[in-house]
């Protein structure tokens, strides 16, 4: 499972169980959902469980781990029932029992069968094969798109905006603001981070904040869903009809051509493509990088273009407005050659970043995947004396590291205490502990509650057997 | 029974952690929910964080303001 599917099954985890409802009815949807969010042991309990008649006993279950295995059952199990995909059983004689949730388990069953009539998967348009558009001209277009807004993000804040590519739509500038990339003309920590990401984990997190922002637009967010994994199995370089679409899709549809995840030759046109940037959607393959080679844009994802001296000079081959705007964050920039940028890191132009909340390992992690195969002859890649110096250079400005979360406290027993931190500790939401104040400090509130709630439960059941 | 305090934890050098009680206490408790014990810790409310993490740094950068940038 690649990172960036951890931020949509985030999202999808967040949902109320009716919304879930919903989503599984799409087989499209279970499938995507099966295939990249789910780690590979929830897949294997999945598939037992799929063609089971009767609900599978937990103690049988649990007959097939290892004692040693038990934490990570749990997890695997805790992300079911988190998206309501399994259901837990009890039946007269008390045996607890699981059960796949019966619309997800027939909506898998389908899409795996290909049985139904359920059209969730595309309707392909029967266009002559000429009118189609290429491949190529597909990645030139999606990666044009995208780039343009990673350089309204970066461009603006180093002031040299609409210097390249043209400028991006309302709706697009107001969705980044809304997602916090960019505040005040400014980009942010996350908007860094979102820019530092590869192309696929981008796209992800523009469709969070996209869905997010989709009721106040007074679209549907199952709509929504449905479509973005409907398009994670589409073909590229095959046009789809509109026709099978709802209002919400089709009204999603003006904006993902806006960023390039879709294509369409005109406004009003019947039928649109997937680019690579959709079709990648559900898939851990890189979406841009890997189709480099038949992309043409600018040639600016382009791996490995930066030499760092021990005297920290920079020289960045590249012609690319947008990674020389991304360097020139934490750069002093001096010279523009036609295909080389010289320029040093110094206290200031690091102070200047980090004051817009970029972090020293954003920018070291930045060099180093860059780094030109010259320097990645030796190890590590950057000189350490330039990597030290950021980082204290970061140092002498954040000298306070801080987490959001919950102070756990006033726990009535050492026993219950320890139960406690050792389940915020399993389930890897722990951030400090206190043993001799019995306090602990967690950054996800929703986990431990629901283990509170359920031994409420448990000792309500105590007392009225 | 168990209680929940909802509060950004905050992570820094003893150093820095005797400037912020000063100045929380220089302020009327507006920012620290609570002292946590070590040396290194400390309970903030959330919605003061961004406003102390400012007032810390005018602090540090009024004590230490070195003139030696090496810009050219």
């Amino acid at each position: 499972m690649s990172a960036s599917s951890f931020q949509a099954l985030d999202y999808l985890e967040q949902l109320p169980v009716q919304t879930h409802r919903k989503l599984y009815e799409q087989p499209s949807t279970v499938l995507a959902i099966f295939r990249c969010m789910l780690p590979h042991l929830a897949k294997s309990i999945v598939m037992a469980l799929l063609y089971m008649p009767a609900p599978f006993p937990a103690a049988d279950l649990d007959a097939w781990f290892r004692t040693d295995s038990t934490q990570t059952k749990r997890g695997a199990m805790f992300i079911l029932e988190k998206l309501h995909i399994t259901v837990q059983k009890q039946d007269d004689a008390r045996t607890l029992s699981y059960e796949l949730y019966p619309s997800f388990a027939s909506s898998l069953r389908q899409a795996l069968e290909g049985s139904g009539s359920h059209r969730s998967f595309g309707v392909p348009s029967h266009k002559s094969e000429d009118k189609r558009v290429s491949v190529e001209f597909l990645d030139s277009y999606s990666q044009r798109q995208w780039e343009n807004i990673l350089f309204y993000l970066v461009g603006g804040t180093v002031g040299f905006r609409n210097a390249g590519g043209q400028d991006i739509g309302t709706g697009t500038k107001n969705l980044l603001q809304m997602a916090g990339f960019f505040h005040h003309g400014m980009i942010t920590r996350e908007g860094f981070t979102f820019v530092l990401r590869d192309t696929n984990a981008q796209v992800w997190s523009l469709l969070v904040a996209y869905l997010r922002n989709a009721p106040q637009l007074s679209m549907s967010e199952t709509d929504i869903l449905n479509f973005l994994f409907m398009l994670g199995s589409l073909e590229l370089g095959q046009d789809y009809s509109t026709a099978t679409l709802s209002a919400t899709q089709l009204q999603m549809l003006e904006d993902l051509a806006e960023f390039g995840i879709i294509y369409r030759s005109h406004k009003a046109a019947s039928t649109f493509y997937p680019t690579r940037l959709a079709v990648t959607l559900t898939s851990d393959a890189g979406a841009l990088s890997q189709g480099a080679g038949s992309a043409t844009g600018g040639g600016s994802t382009q791996k490995g273009f930066i030499i760092i001296e021990t005297n920290y000079r920079l020289y960045a081959y590249t012609n690319s407005l947008l990674q020389i705007a991304i360097l020139s964050l934490f750069t002093h920039m001096r010279t523009r050659f036609p295909n080389l940028v010289t320029g040093k890191i110094t206290r200031r132009s690091i102070g200047r970043a980090i004051s817009y909340g970029i972090t020293s390992a954003q920018i070291i992690e930045y060099l180093d995947t860059h780094a030109h195969p010259q320097m990645q002859k030796t190890k590590p890649f950057l000189p350490p004396t330039v990597m030290d110096q950021i980082r204290l250079w970061e140092y002498e400005r954040e000298r306070m590291e801080t987490t959001q979360g919950y102070l756990m406290r006033e726990f009535p027993s050492e026993m219950m205490y320890k139960e406690y931190v050792q389940y915020a500790k399993d389930n890897g939401v722990l951030v400090w502990q206190n043993d001799k104040l019995r306090m602990f400090f967690v950054d996800s509130f929703e986990v431990v509650m629901a283990k509170v709630k359920r031994d409420k439960e448990r000792t309500q059941a105590r007392t009225m057997r | 029974m168990v209680k929940a305090v909802p509060g950004v934890l905050v992570k820094c050098d003893p150093s820095i952690k005797a400037l912020i009680l000063n100045l929380d206490k220089e302020f009327g408790n507006q920012y620290v929910i609570e002292d946590l014990g070590d040396e290194e810790h400390l309970l903030v409310k959330n919605d003061r964080i961004q406003e102390l993490k400012r007032r810390v740094q005018e602090e540090i950068s009024k004590r230490i303001e070195t003139k030696l940038d090496e810009e050219e």
